[in-house]
């Protein structure tokens, strides 16, 4: 392995959490903008932080957060200006590489998780969920969608809501009841 | 008597079985990794009681380490971090239809490694303990910002960006209302935002939420099948490579008690240590050397015994996982530290006893089951991504059952994407938020004490010899990054060392 290559782990040798992806030598679009957009939210977050308990006191509440956003900021600004010298990654672009439409739609899919979760409820939301992400990723039947869509929702159910003893949103469903059945069942089954 | 207490209770016994075999398939199937299960298994074991907590998270950890090697030989593809120097002897032996050879002598030697590792933790920490006490609130200060600088500099190319993480945990950590004189920090006059930000949302979704929208990108990648013959080693072969083991778990421990280091960093170290030491390996490194099969596991996994020593002595992790085992353990108000060890000595113990019965249970499932494995770690990736998305939900919303938890997980889930792929090392982000209290109260502590008066603050870290130690390690870590460091390198070891 080239010590000095960080490209993007998972483009290469599946590596994940320790080996962050990136160039050294170059910069990957929409890099100089990030580290643009993570200057300015530093300088803003110190901004806040001094309003905490200003210069006041070296114990003061907000000596610690001024310090690490001022890090932050000083460290954020040195990455943008390193960023701003390197060339362009040439085959990479921001829509293929980087934040493709799988991406999009799948962000967008956990925001519609979230929203649903209070009212529909958990069963109704991640079926709907699995059903949807699985189709889309897998490119299969609905047969094999909704038997491994469902099966592993009811795996996923039992581990978490009944094992685990999990308080997920019920919704419109009337799952305390079923829950209390499942028991039943079990008991009378035991006895 | 307390080391014993796993060995008594099924429940436990079968809790850390069940953790290590999960933390096995875990660790070996890619797009899975030990940080992300281990996180989103805190929010499901919060309710329980610590013992049964601990053991399915030791396990987890043990078996997860382990499982990123099995990956690496069958396909080349690390399960886990720590298994990358694995991947470059173990896929040569695969593709030369030694598989099962492989896997064998990398499940034995990863034993091996384990138990030194444990062996070294339950002598070396009640040391360390009792040392510990005695340290001045500016040396945990100082220990602080040694770990995130050290995962920040070793995981990362470049160190500022990894200091641009830590500090961004550490003030993700900070939000919320002071617990010393209750002012509003971060809070943006918010409600919802005076209670802080649920560590676990964080976690999840940096290690969750974004390792599964980048594995998107990889939904179509087809796993290459190998053949896989005779698993289990001769006792032959363990006896000839037992020296270089021993040797290798020694760096495993050390590299991971420092605190910020992990089983990855110790593993490639002691890869190299095997090269240098093997003057005429059978097969040539890189080709299928047995030799470096055998290092970097005995390193990796002896690195999960040496990483608990800093979490349980000090409560400074060893690497992402301990970090995010030390809140577990505040979850279950437990506070790591000195002083852990000595009002709750049966807890150390406990933690010492469950690593030893997942470093047994290791060895049984890593010499068994190898044809079910390998259906499960070829299990499509267009399953297993919605499977963890909708784990991740779960867990964030199961900690204050609030949806508030589930948005800021996807808000650092996205977040942590596009850190991950700029560069940018997501551990520092973690030990920052799991520290930053740690940090704060601690400056604040030495601060008062030195009635805030900044050269005697410093006067107090040049007159004592552990402080100035560590201060010291802190500005090397710096000076380390500078062109005038690569220069006097350069001129003293040449360019090759460089």
């Amino acid at each position: 392995m080239d010590p000095d290559f960080r490209g993007d782990s998972d483009h290469h040798d599946g590596t994940s959490d320790a080996t962050p992806g990136g160039y050294i030598e170059q910069r990957r679009p929409g890099e100089l903008g990030f580290s643009v957009f993570l200057t300015l939210a530093s300088l803003f977050l110190l901004y806040n932080a001094y309003g905490i308990s200003g210069f006041k006191a070296l114990s003061s509440p907000g000596s610690v957060p001024m310090a690490t956003t001022l890090v932050m900021a000083v460290s954020a600004f040195i990455v943008t200006l390193r960023t701003s010298r390197l060339s362009k990654v040439a085959h990479e672009t921001l829509s293929k590489d980087i934040l493709p439409v799988m991406v999009i739609l799948f962000i967008g899919f956990l925001v519609i998780f979230g929203l649903l979760l209070k009212p529909l409820g958990f069963v109704l939301t991640a079926a709907l969920f699995l059903i949807v992400a699985i189709k889309v990723l897998a490119r299969k039947g609905w047969g094999y969608t909704l038997t491994v869509a469902l099966g592993s929702l009811v795996v996923i159910w039992i581990v978490f809501r009944v094992v685990f003893t999990v308080l997920l949103p019920a919704g419109i469903l009337p799952e305390a009841e079923f829950i209390q059945f499942f028991r039943n069942l079990m008991s009378g089954g035991a006895s | 008597m307390a080391i014993l207490t796993i060995f008594t209770q099924p429940q436990l016994l079968l809790l850390v079985g069940v953790g290590t075999f999960a933390g096995i398939y875990i660790g070996a199937i890619p797009g899975l990794s030990v940080t992300m299960a281990v996180s989103i298994l805190i929010s499901f074991t919060f309710s329980w009681d610590v013992y049964p907590a601990i053991s399915l998270m030791v396990g987890i950890y043990m078996g997860g380490v382990y499982g990123g090697s099995r990956t690496a030989i069958l396909l080349n593809i690390p399960g886990a971090p720590s298994a990358i120097a694995t991947a470059m002897d173990g896929y040569p032996m695969a593709q030369q239809g030694e598989a099962g050879q492989a896997i064998g002598v990398t499940t034995v030697m990863s034993f091996f490694g384990g138990l030194i590792g444990i062996l070294v933790l339950a002598v070396a920490a009640p040391f360390v303990a009792d040392f510990a006490i005695t340290f001045q609130p500016r040396d945990y200060m100082l220990l602080a910002v040694l770990g995130i600088l050290l995962v920040g500099s070793l995981s990362s190319g470049s160190l500022v960006k990894g200091i641009f993480a830590g500090a961004l945990g550490i003030a993700i950590g900070a939000v919320g209302r002071d617990p010393l004189t209750f002012a509003e920090r971060f809070t943006f006059d918010l409600k919802l935002m005076e209670g802080g930000i649920s560590f676990i949302a964080v976690m999840i979704g940096m290690f969750g939420v974004s390792e599964a929208l980048q594995q998107l990108q990889n939904v179509n990648m087809k796993a290459v099948r190998q053949k896989i013959d005779k698993i289990v080693p001769s006792f032959g072969t363990v006896k000839k490579y037992l020296p270089l083991s021993l040797q290798t778990s020694s760096i495993g421990v050390i590299i991971g008690a420092l605190p910020g280091t992990g089983g990855d960093i110790a593993a490639l170290m002691a890869y190299d240590h095997a090269k240098r030491v093997t003057k005429n390996p059978e097969v040539p490194f890189g080709k299928g050397a047995m030799e470096g099969l055998v290092a970097p596991e005995t390193a990796n996994n002896a690195a999960v015994g040496g990483a608990f020593i800093p979490m349980m002595t000090l409560g400074i992790p060893g690497d992402a996982v301990t970090a995010i085992m030390i809140g577990a353990l505040f979850i279950h108000g437990l506070n790591p530290g000195p002083m852990l060890m000595v009002d709750q000595p049966d807890m150390f113990w406990f933690i010492v006893g469950a690593l030893l019965m997942a470093n047994v249970f290791m060895l049984i499932f890593g010499l068994t089951g190898i044809k079910i494995f390998t259906k499960i770690v070829e299990m499509p990736r267009s399953i297993i991504i919605p499977l963890i998305l909708l784990l991740s939900i779960v867990g964030a919303y199961a900690v204050n059952n609030s949806i508030t938890d589930v948005y800021w997980m996807l808000g650092f889930g996205v977040f942590g994407y596009f850190m991950r792929h700029y560069g940018y090392p997501l551990g520092p982000v973690i030990l920052g938020v799991i520290l930053s209290r740690l940090l704060d109260d601690n400056w604040r502590r030495a601060i008062i004490s030195e009635r805030e008066d900044l050269g005697r603050f410093f006067e107090g870290i040049i007159t004592s010899p552990l402080s100035l130690t560590l201060f010291i390690a802190v500005i090397l870590i710096f000076l380390s990054q500078t062109p005038v460091w690569t220069a006097a390198k350069t001129r003293l070891f040449g360019k090759a060392s460089s």
